[in-house]
Parts: structure tokens; C-alpha cells; sequence
């Protein structure tokens, strides 16, 4: 198999879309072309007064439905070739298409005069679009090719050694007969010829160029983004271990190990413990978000989104019973399509989303869970009626760090969580909106409602 | 009463859970690194052992977990860990390492005990 791919292009999944691209945009241009030949074919006897041979019609016609027909078979077969640089790939299609355009061309030129045809401006068209494609020395050749023959068939009809087939009436005299004509036809033709493709195909190399830098500029981008998480995580994780330490001390002692505990320190070292907690939470995000980042890849299990509600609710229960919070969950799906997903995260995703509900509505406050779904998408809404997020907030609350500026100092919380969900569902392709005051709030409690929609693919 | 070897190089966190165990009159013996862990372990041949995974060189506690396992040490091993969980690097215990049971720091002294006690009583009915 002719290699026809640039060595560093392969891998990249954007430069075989571009190909395919081209390729689908090249076979519905040839479309239009049938629908010019045709158009010329029946309109130039009227319109230019000309007359075309049995033979010419035979031709134009035969030629114009091969065109039809192998431009119907390439639509149908793109499907099938496969991104593999080895094997049989979209750039091979290209060179087919190519080919088979060339071909079709010549005949027509040939059978509409040769020297006589304005057909023969399709040839230079041709060319600098198979420049944009195909590699140089397959380019190259090919014009080379294109070059010989029609230099053949010019001088062939000159010397009689084949026979010449004018448009009767295009021209007043004919002119294949003209040596001097000939000759410099054939030289300028060759000049346009071999100018169009080298500067067709330098600009399309240092198209690619540019786009190969650019795949690894991303390339390093990438690497650097994951060499600052791991050294976030490895930081991190170095701060755990004496949080830790300190922590399992505070146990001891609140847990009465070391002997009974009077009622105040006992009260500081409680408060001690509920900030520790905070600290070790805070790293858990940090890590966790560290390593969303570092790994591109999700796990695709099969999930079922009401479940995982329903454990996240059953987790923050005795928040739930101390506020006398209602919580409901409707699941409204008439379609229940599989979903697969990264169980862990949409945990974390969902706790995180419930766990704000449950913690900045009041006391007796209402947190509504609303499944819904289509053919295409699910969705998940969760709508309270807390504290609200006031319209400056809204586009900042997915931020890492962000808290929105009506959240009262008693509420513990460093502004990660949004912005954890939003990676997490849009890891899995998927969007979250907010909206508020959501239907549930009044004016003292205007309430927000969270929607995540997700994609069955 | 059991035999708990306690490995870890955190002097902190072996003298926090030492208090716990001690506590309920089981008999910790302790070791600060992995070769020192081993030696413990082949010594004093203990009914448990808890072992931190990352102690001064990373991966540590994997390693002395596998070759205890290949000399056919049959206690039970809780495995402390500082990522689990957190990080999504959940490994379940006996998937890709030796071990029982996998649980995150910081460890409160009820869950310890919980521990504890179900693989010593695991080990016993075996």
C-alpha cells in the first residue's frame, strides 16, 4: 500500500476528519459537476449555436453517468475506510478520486477538441485541489502524467496519428492544426500547470505545518497541565500526613482515651476536630480535582442515576432529619436507556450538588430531585429553596475557588465543589445550568435549581 | 490476647493508634520502615498487621505487604493508605495486592477497632 500519510499526521484524529472532510466535499462537488455537463450538454446547442457529433454526445453522456455512478459508489464506500495509516485509508480514496476525475476529464477534453475544449481549465482546477491533499512526489507525478498526455493527444491530432473531435461552430477555424497555436498552448499549459501545483502544494505543507505545531504545542500544553496536578497531588498529599496525624491525636483525646476531658476543652478540642475535618476535606477536593485533571480517560459502567440520588440522600440523612428538610425524588423517565458513566465521580458530582441544597436551605426547607430523559439525553434537576445565587454570581459559581457573595460566613466551604461538578459532567460530554430563584423559592428564600443534562453516547 | 504489628513510619500515628489498640489489651509491636516491618513480622510471627503504604520510599507497604505474602504469612493485613478513596485510586482489597482490607487516614479509633476486630475473628474461623 502507498503510504500516502505525512509521518507525524496519523495520529492526530483531526487530520483524518480534515481528510474525510475534503474527501465528502470533493464527492458532493462532483455532484454539481454532473449537473454542469449536463446543464452544457443540452443548453450549448442552444445557446452558443453549436452542434455535437454522435460520437461527442455518446461520450458526454457516458462519461457524465460513470461520474454519476463512481462518485455514488465513493459516498457509499467512504464509510467504511478506517483511520488505519497502514491500511487502505481516506487518503487512498482521495488518490482514487483523483485518478478517476483525471481519467473522466481527459476523455472529455479528447472528445470536445482537445486544444479546442475550455474543458482543459478543469485539468489546472483539478490539479491544485489535488495539491491540497495529496502528497508531493504523488502530486507531482500526477501532474507530470497529466502534462505527457495531453501533450500526446495535441500532438497526435497535429501529426493526424489520432483523430480530432471539434465542437462544430465553437470555433470560426479550427486551430489544432496551428503548430505555432500548438506549441504554445502546450508550453503555457505546462507552465500553469507545474506553477499551480508546486504553490498549491508549498501553502497546503505549510498549512500542515502550522497545524502540526499546533497539535503539539496542545501536545505540550497537555503534558505541563498534568506535570503541575501531579505535583499538586504530591504537595497535597504531603500535607495530609500531618493533618492526618494531628487528627487521629484528637480522637484519642475526644474519645476519652487518654481519661476524662472537662466540658470546655472538651468543647475547643471539638471545634478543633470540625476544622481538621475541614482541612482533610478540602485536600480530598483538591486531590480529587488534581486527578480528574491528570486523567483524560473515564470509567464507562453501567449506572443508574436514581440509585446513586437515592444513597447520596440516604448519606446526608442526619442533616436532613435535624433540619427537617423535605427531600423528594421524581423519577419522571418514560425512556429508560442505559447510561454508562464514571460511577465515583457522578457521586461525587451529585453529592456534592445535594449536599449544597441540604446546606444552604433553612431549616424546614424543600430540596426537589427531578429525573427526567429523552431519546438522546438525561437529565437531572436539583432545585431548593435556600439562600439563592444572586444574578453577579451566576456566571462565576463553576469557578475553582468561587463563593457566591450572599454565602454567610457560618457556612464552611472553599468554593470547589461547583466547580468539581462542572469537570465531572462535562467529562461525560454532558452540561449543568443554574437557575435563580428556582420555582420552589418565595422572595426571602429565593432558591436555585442545578440542571445537568447528560448524553446517552 | 492478639498480636498486632503496627508499621508505619509516622511516629505520630503509631503512637495514636499503639494508645487505641493498647487500650483494649492488644499486644502492639511497632517498626518505623518496611526492612524493620519484616523483621518484626518474621519475629514475633503477630496475629494482624497494619502497615501504611507509602513510607519512606513510595510504595513501601506494597512491597513488604507482597513478600510476606510470598513467604506465606497468613495475617491478616489492614493497609493504611493517604490517597484511596479520594484520588478514585480505590483499590479493593485482594484485587491487585495481598491485603485485606484498605482503609483511609485519618482512621477514627471506633473504625480502627472495627477493623481490627473483624479480621481477627475472620483469621480465627479460618
Amino acid at each position: 500500500m502507498i503510504s500516502l500519510v505525512p509521518d507525524w499526521a496519523w495520529h492526530y484524529d483531526s487530520f483524518w476528519q480534515a481528510i474525510r472532510r475534503r474527501n465528502l466535499w470533493f464527492i458532493k462537488l462532483r455532484y454539481g459537476a454532473v449537473i454542469m455537463l449536463l446543464f452544457l450538454s443540452f443548453t450549448s446547442e442552444f445557446i452558443l449555436d453549436v452542434t455535437f457529433s454522435k460520437v461527442q454526445w455518446e461520450v458526454l453522456i457516458l462519461v457524465t453517468l460513470s461520474i454519476l455512478i463512481y462518485n455514488i459508489i465513493l459516498q457509499y464506500s467512504r464509510r467504511f475506510v478506517k483511520n488505519d495509516h497502514v491500511k487502505f485509508n481516506p487518503l487512498h480514496l482521495s488518490l482514487i478520486q483523483m485518478v478517476l476525475d483525471l481519467y473522466a476529464l481527459t476523455l472529455l477534453v479528447y472528445y470536445t477538441g482537445t486544444i479546442e475544449s475550455p474543458l482543459y481549465m478543469l485539468f489546472i482546477f483539478h490539479m491544485i485541489i489535488g495539491s491540497m491533499v495529496l502528497p508531493g512526489k504523488i502530486i507531482y507525478s500526477t501532474a507530470f502524467t497529466t502534462i505527457i498526455i495531453f501533450a500526446a493527444l495535441t500532438f497526435g491530432e497535429y501529426y493526424n496519428l489520432i483523430s480530432h473531435h471539434s465542437i462544430n461552430g465553437l470555433l470560426s477555424a479550427p486551430v489544432y492544426n496551428d503548430i505555432k497555436y500548438v506549441i504554445a498552448f502546450v508550453s503555457i499549459f505546462t507552465f500553469v500547470m507545474v506553477m499551480s501545483v508546486i504553490l498549491a502544494n508549498r501553502i497546503a505543507k505549510q498549512l500542515y505545518k502550522i497545524e502540526q505545531d499546533l497539535f503539539e504545542s496542545y501536545d505540550k500544553l497537555k503534558a505541563s497541565e498534568a506535570e503541575k496536578q501531579r505535583y499538586i497531588m504530591a504537595v497535597v498529599h504531603e500535607i495530609k500526613s500531618p493533618i492526618a496525624a494531628l487528627h487521629s491525636y484528637l480522637d484519642l483525646v475526644l474519645e476519652k482515651y487518654l481519661g476524662p476531658l472537662n466540658d470546655a476543652v472538651e468543647d475547643k478540642l471539638k471545634r478543633a476536630r470540625v476544622r481538621s475535618d475541614e482541612a482533610i476535606k478540602l485536600i480530598e477536593n483538591v486531590l480529587k480535582i488534581s486527578k480528574i485533571r491528570l486523567l483524560d480517560e473515564i470509567n464507562k459502567e453501567e449506572i443508574d442515576i436514581k440509585e446513586i440520588i437515592c444513597s447520596t440522600i440516604s448519606k446526608q440523612i442526619t442533616v436532613i432529619n435535624t433540619k427537617k428538610i423535605k427531600v423528594s425524588v421524581n423519577d419522571k423517565r418514560t425512556i429508560k436507556k442505559k447510561w454508562l458513566g464514571d460511577k465515583l465521580l457522578l457521586d461525587l458530582a451529585f453529592s456534592n450538588l445535594v449536599g449544597n441544597a441540604l446546606k444552604y436551605v433553612d431549616k424546614e426547607g424543600i430540596v426537589h430531585i427531578n429525573i427526567s430523559g429523552n431519546e438522546s439525553e438525561l437529565m437531572v434537576a436539583v432545585s431548593d429553596n435556600g439562600i439563592g445565587i444572586p444574578e453577579k454570581d451566576r456566571e462565576n459559581i463553576f469557578k475553582d475557588f468561587y463563593r457566591a457573595s450572599n454565602i454567610k460566613k457560618e457556612f464552611e466551604g472553599i468554593g470547589l465543589g461547583l466547580s468539581f461538578v462542572k469537570q465531572i459532567v462535562e467529562r461525560h460530554k454532558g452540561q449543568i445550568v443554574v437557575e435563580s430563584p428556582s420555582k420552589l423559592g418565595n422572595e426571602k428564600n429565593p432558591g436555585c435549581c442545578f440542571t445537568i443534562t447528560l448524553p446517552y453516547n | 490476647m492478639a498480636v498486632i504489628a503496627l508499621i508505619d513510619d509516622d511516629s505520630d500515628i503509631v503512637d495514636a493508634i499503639s494508645l487505641v489498640l493498647t487500650s483494649k489489651n492488644y499486644n502492639v509491636v511497632t517498626a518505623s520502615n518496611a526492612d524493620d516491618g519484616y523483621k518484626l513480622v518474621k519475629e514475633k510471627s503477630p496475629d494482624l498487621i497494619i502497615l501504611d503504604v507509602m513510607m519512606n520510599e513510595q510504595d513501601d507497604g506494597f512491597f513488604l505487604a507482597q513478600k510476606l505474602r510470598r513467604e506465606n504469612v497468613s495475617a491478616p493485613i489492614l493497609m493504611l493508605t493517604s490517597v484511596s478513596k479520594s484520588t478514585g485510586m480505590d483499590y479493593r482489597p485482594g484485587e491487585i495486592l495481598p491485603v485485606d482490607e484498605f482503609v483511609e487516614k485519618p482512621i477514627t479509633p471506633l473504625k480502627l477497632l472495627e477493623n481490627v476486630e473483624r479480621l481477627l475473628t475472620l483469621k480465627a474461623k479460618e
